[in-house]
């Protein structure tokens, strides 16, 4: 079963741009990443989901039911994380995480079983008063905030700002774990290596549209890599006309270029040069976004 | 300067909304005046001889409201809490805002001091009150000449307007003093306005009953009653007493506000 | 009922301190009505010399005006005041609240319909303004049992303080009205103070020329003293006015927050 489905979804703001036409689907099970740079389109996107916006065209369903139509019911089986948290004034942690839990139809034993479970696993003080939480650890409340039902879908918007490493680990341990027990996970990102380590599949969104879905497994394949290599004598641009190669740049002894596909392909091309030194680096989002998914 | 201007751009909308509320405020109570002198004389002589407890129920003690300028001083009470709801919520947000939108990390991790944020913000919140006081005048003086037949109330009207500058000095500051104390910014403006109310209040219960006059100095409205100053002009006291509790509560305000910590 | 449980919780603290207030302007004023009675005689022979066309032109009227009831309507005029401003801060700062505190996104994307937020919002501060004005007639019933002299009707005087309630009820529709209506609203007392002033002010001043159609525009007005206490009733026109501006002001705002985008914090 499709848990998300899109058809055509768009949401302008007046005039402003949101979303066009985004098609996606999310099967059962899936880690689902969502990667764009800033004011993509991410966070318009998961809001119109939940129902917090009005899309302005297109549809779509979440466990196969409209959003628009069921968004209560349809928000019994969803956690959700925001990026940025905000939490009630003078409430507890405590309080304001079983406030939270009124809400679902959940057993009351059971989200009180897991609200001390995941607060223990993130080290989260409960009996203290959010206002006086570091960041971080509003992030925590936030997290277990979106955990307590167990929900069948949890919606990740750039959650992982604000945790130390240690925390983005067990969070991650965390989402893992849930999935293993079912549950289909629709995240959200700019940071590529994140995405990278958590999702199945991967979809790319830029000026609100999305321009590619792709399988992580295939995005590895097809690795994008910067190459930094320094040649004994001035190299030729010749040497490195192979499919793949792009924004290259050759200045004296030092070449730079980006490239996409089997690693072999090039290692063998550099091989026959007369290198003085290399390296091969993750190229950030931003340029992957301008030279592969530009046109 | 940058704070200033920072200031007065993010109040303008406000500062159009009460100036129009200002001149319609005016406005329809000078048409008021209009509707009330085509009822006649007599009604006026009438309600002077009332008993003054049931003149200060209808609202009309020590007023010849057969003038325009009388009918005017009728209107001055309303004109000066609006006056005063306007002077102790620039008070209070200047200092309030951004403790209360949180933009308190971003403001004071610049090369600025508190103190120096403060006169920014204050200076920009008495040239707020200046212009609200401005607009006030003319649209008074031009409304009661409108409806005037007999002589020039300006005078009048100058000296009124004199005392509503002297209550706006002192609600600005009882709001900027709030919210220099105050760790909880949400609430600053309503305690601000709750003490205004108060002061309010005060004034029609010590107005009710002669005993209770010695309660006038808790009291902002009884300073600058209409009445008094178009029959005796301003009091130099309650002039000094004005400025003394501006002072100490703007003093105030620099003083706690400089030295507490600031809520993120 | 969580949200509404949630929200009476919020608003408790507050409430008391309204239901102070409240009944602190009304206990000092009636502590000064039998100072205020010792000109009784010498105006009511001033007033019976004046034609009952002009009497009824300034609202006067010789029975009730130095009665314990009149003078509550007077006293009432800043009860009201104060009652407004209450009750369209708690209408306002319900629903504002969510926008202004960043809560929206943690609240709509709990299963909840936007229906059940505002009706429960709503509700309680009904409750609230409820308990408000149960507190807030029982201590000033008291305190008017002890100062009055004579002629004490209880009809009389629950109809009189119930007209905060009825008062309170207009500005609770208003405020659920601006919360929805006004963008960003940082300061709720910013935006409801002026409100209710400008209702005072415009009642005020039309009522010392004794103008009629002023009535009709600021809920200060729908219900007159001199009338209750003549007619032991309210004039139903006014009842069924208000009742007309309430089932408007909070319509509209269910459509309006029904079809409100939430937009991102920050």
């Amino acid at each position: 079963m499709n848990i998300i489905e899109t058809k055509k979804l768009t949401k302008y703001y007046g005039k402003a741009r949101g979303i066009i036409d985004v098609d996606m689907t999310v099967e059962e099970g899936e880690i689902y990443g969502f990667i764009g740079p800033n004011g993509a389109g991410k966070s318009t996107t998961i809001r119109t989901l939940l129902g917090l916006m009005k899309p302005t065209g297109g549809s779509a369903t979440i466990f196969g039911k409209d959003i628009t139509k069921y968004g209560p019911q349809i928000k019994q089986e969803i956690g959700y994380l925001p990026s940025e948290v905000f939490y009630y004034d003078g409430m507890k942690a405590i309080d304001l995480l079983k406030y939270s839990a009124s809400f679902y139809q959940k057993d009351k034993k059971f989200t009180e079983k897991r609200i001390q479970e995941l607060s223990g696993i993130l080290d989260l003080d409960l009996s203290k008063k959010i206002d006086d939480l570091s960041y971080g650890n509003k992030k925590k409340v936030g997290i277990v905030q979106g955990l307590l039902h167990q929900p069948k879908l949890i919606i990740l918007d750039e959650p992982t700002g604000g945790l130390d490493p240690l925390i983005q680990q067990k969070f991650f341990n965390l989402l893992k774990e849930e999935n293993e027990k079912g549950a289909t996970i629709l995240f959200s990102s700019h940071i590529l290596s994140e995405v990278q380590k958590m999702c199945d599949k991967v979809a790319i969104i830029k000026e609100g549209k999305i321009i590619k879905t792709e399988k992580i497994s295939d995005l590895l394949e097809n690795q994008t890599k910067r190459f930094r290599i320094e040649t004994a004598m001035k190299a030729d641009k010749k040497d490195f006309a192979i499919k793949g190669v792009d924004d290259l740049s050759i200045t004296d002894n030092s070449v730079t270029f980006l490239f996409r596909g089997h690693l072999n392909d090039i290692m063998r091309e550099i091989a026959k040069l007369d290198l003085a030194n290399i390296s091969i680096e993750e190229p950030d989002l931003e340029e992957i976004f301008l030279h592969y998914y530009q046109k | 300067m940058n704070v200033i201007l920072r200031e007065l751009k993010a109040h303008w909308k406000g500062i159009l909304f009460w100036s129009l509320g200002m001149i319609a405020l005016i406005g329809s109570g000078m048409a008021k005046y209009d509707a009330y002198q085509s009822t006649g004389q007599s009604i006026n002589q009438l309600m002077a001889q009332f008993p003054k407890s049931v003149q200060i129920i209808l609202g009309i003690s020590g007023f010849d409201l057969t003038t325009a300028a009388g009918f005017y001083g009728l209107l001055f009470i309303y004109i000066a809490i609006m006056a005063a709801i306007h002077a102790t919520l620039i008070g209070s947000d200047m200092i309030a805002k951004e403790e209360r939108d949180k933009t308190s990390e971003f403001l004071f991790s610049k090369p600025i001091s508190r103190a120096k944020a403060i006169t920014g913000k204050l200076l920009a919140g008495f040239v707020i009150l200046v212009i609200f006081n401005l607009v006030t005048t003319l649209s008074s003086i031009y409304m009661v000449q409108y409806f005037n037949k007999g002589a020039s109330a300006n005078h009048d009207i100058l000296l009124l307007m004199a005392g509503l500058a002297f209550l706006q000095l002192i609600f600005f500051s009882v709001g900027a003093a709030v919210a220099g104390i105050n760790k909880h910014q949400k609430s600053s403006a309503s305690i601000a306005t709750s003490v205004l109310l108060l002061t309010f209040i005060l004034y029609f219960v010590i107005n009710l009953n002669d005993k209770l006059d010695f309660l006038k100095y808790l009291s902002p409205f009884k300073y600058f009653e209409a009445h008094a100053i178009i029959t005796n002009g301003l009091d130099p006291f309650y002039m000094v007493l004005s400025l003394i509790i501006t002072v100490v509560l703007i003093a105030s305000t620099y003083f706690t506000y400089s030295r507490r910590d600031l809520s993120v | 009922m969580n949200i509404f449980w949630r929200e009476i919780k919020a608003y408790r603290k507050s409430t008391i301190i309204w239901v102070l207030v409240l009944s602190a302007i009304t206990i000092v004023f009636l502590l000064l009505y039998p100072g205020f009675t010792k000109d009784v005689e010498a105006t009511r022979k001033m007033l019976s010399g004046i034609p009952a066309a002009y009497r009824n032109a300034l609202g006067l009227s010789l029975d009730n005006f130095f009665t314990i009831f009149g003078f509550l309507g007077y006293l009432f005029t800043f009860v009201l005041l104060a009652g407004a401003a209450q009750a369209m801060s708690l209408g306002t700062g319900i629903i504002s609240k969510e926008d202004s505190g960043k809560t929206s996104d943690f609240l709509l994307s709990k299963p909840v319909t936007r229906t059940k937020v505002l009706t429960s919002k709503l509700s309680a501060a009904l409750v609230l303004l409820a308990a408000t004005n149960i507190f807030f007639s029982l201590a000033s019933y008291g305190v008017a049992r002890v100062v009055s002299t004579a002629n004490f009707s209880a009809k009389t005087f629950f109809l009189i303080s119930a007209t905060l309630f009825l008062v309170q009820l207009f500005f609770w529709a208003l405020g659920a009205l601006f919360a929805v209506i006004i963008p960003k609203i940082k300061s709720v007392i910013s935006v409801t103070l002026p409100t209710v002033f400008a209702f005072f002010i415009v009642s005020t001043i039309g009522a010392f020329i004794g103008n009629d159609n002023v009535r009709l525009v600021t809920p200060f007005k729908f219900y007159d003293y001199q009338y209750i206490i003549a007619h032991n009733t309210y004039e139903w026109k006014y009842v069924i006015i208000e009742a007309v501006c309430i089932a408007v002001a909070i319509v509209a705002s269910f459509i309006i927050y029904l079809k409100k985008d939430v937009r991102a914090a920050s």
